[in-house]
């Protein structure tokens, strides 16, 4: 299956008080506006909350990215909770941990270090949806 | 036992990632809680109410809420609602610019002129709703501290940092986490209730509206919340 011929849905965490939530949102619409704006489609995460049936509908029938911010993991858990399968479970957290020189800081306007971070993780979903769509499988 | 948290308004933020006008809301609620009414406003992610834990989803039922939405499906004040309690008002940005005969915002990214300006009226009308549920005089500028730091006041934490308080008290030998404690100590004490014949069953009913107390184990629990309400008014930490 070619990469574009399935859509990847994304659903970062709406995770508001910290900088690893933000970085979470912010990679989700470097990997959705700048990467792979042809096969993904980004998902607001309020909308699971109140199980609006066209977003229950997209993570139901497609593969299903999820970036979260903290350990509270709320992207994954709701995907599941509207009978979605994760595909990819990524934790900002991890992925600082690898590279941990840079440093986020900002909540509102993320700092250029946060910034980097995002598209740091945005780079690796995007160079891996191809092998997420062919397999199915799932990279947590 | 903690010191007792100043009452504060909680605000709630759809933060619609897919839309810009989601982004007006998450903006607009940092800018009412870092800036305007600093430590007057606390807040939880909305999603929260169903990925936590019985901590989280009782937000609403201690703080008065004001949630702030970026369209008409009000995602944040129906879940609110759902999962966590009434707002005590709510706060839709597309209703709010139409009003103003504004021009809707675009960039869900990053915000152009128009969504900028958005930011700046949502916050007004919040911070209104907050002096409004607080009972403070409209136009105030609070400063009030920050919230207290985790290490001092326990807290149910959640990735927004807000900090509804826990406390862990001995209930027949074992440590036991409560949720609230402290502000249903204090709503006790206001009312001036002291030892009488039905404190004892009060104070359970009103902890089992925030914790689940099973029914065998609610003679323990009545024992517990008297002593540790006659140690909060006498100004003892337990």
């Amino acid at each position: 299956m070619s990469e574009t011929s399935r859509l990847t849905v994304v659903v970062p965490c709406s995770g508001i008080g910290k900088a690893l939530g933000s970085v979470s949102r912010e990679a989700a619409y470097e990997l959705c506006d700048n990467l792979r704006p042809a096969s993904t489609r980004l998902v607001a995460l309020s909308k699971l909350v109140l199980g609006e049936e066209e977003a229950r509908r997209l993570v139901r029938r497609s593969p299903v990215v999820t970036i979260d911010g903290c350990k509270k993991m709320c992207a994954a858990s709701l995907v599941r909770h509207s009978d979605g399968v994760v595909s990819r479970e990524v934790a900002v957290l991890d992925v600082f941990r690898r590279h941990s020189h840079l440093k986020p800081d900002g909540i509102a306007e993320l700092n250029e270090d946060g910034r980097e971070l995002a598209r740091v993780l945005a780079t690796e979903i995007a160079d891996d949806l191809a092998s997420l769509l062919s397999d199915g499988g799932i990279h947590a | 036992m903690p010191e007792l948290p100043a009452r504060k308004a909680g605000i709630v933020a759809c933060s619609g990632e897919e839309i810009a006008e989601g982004t007006v809301s998450r903006l607009a609620a940092l800018k009412v809680l870092h800036e305007t009414r600093r430590g007057a406003t606390v807040t939880i992610c909305l999603p929260l109410f169903l990925a936590g834990g019985e901590g989280d989803r009782t937000f609403a039922r201690i703080h008065p809420t004001i949630t702030v939405d970026g369209c008409e499906l009000r995602c944040a004040a129906r879940g609110t609602e759902i999962y966590s309690g009434k707002p005590a008002a709510s706060l839709v940005v597309t209703d709010l610019l139409s009003r103003r005969g504004l021009e809707r915002p675009e960039g869900r990214r990053s915000l152009n002129e128009a969504g900028r300006r958005a930011v700046e009226l949502t916050a007004d009308r919040l911070a209104e709703l907050v002096d409004d549920v607080l009972g403070r005089s409209g136009g105030d500028t609070v400063d009030l501290p920050e919230a207290e730091p985790a290490s001092k006041v326990p807290a149910v934490t959640c990735a927004c940092g807000s900090g509804i308080p826990l406390s862990t008290i001995t209930i027949e030998g074992r440590p036991v986490e409560l949720v609230a404690l402290p502000l249903i100590f204090q709503s006790f004490r206001d009312a001036v209730r002291v030892g009488d014949a039905t404190l004892g069953r009060e104070l359970l009913e009103t902890v089992k509206i925030y914790n689940a107390v099973a029914t065998g184990d609610e003679p323990g629990y009545t024992e517990a919340l008297l002593r540790e309400y006659q140690a909060f008014c006498a100004g003892r930490a337990s």
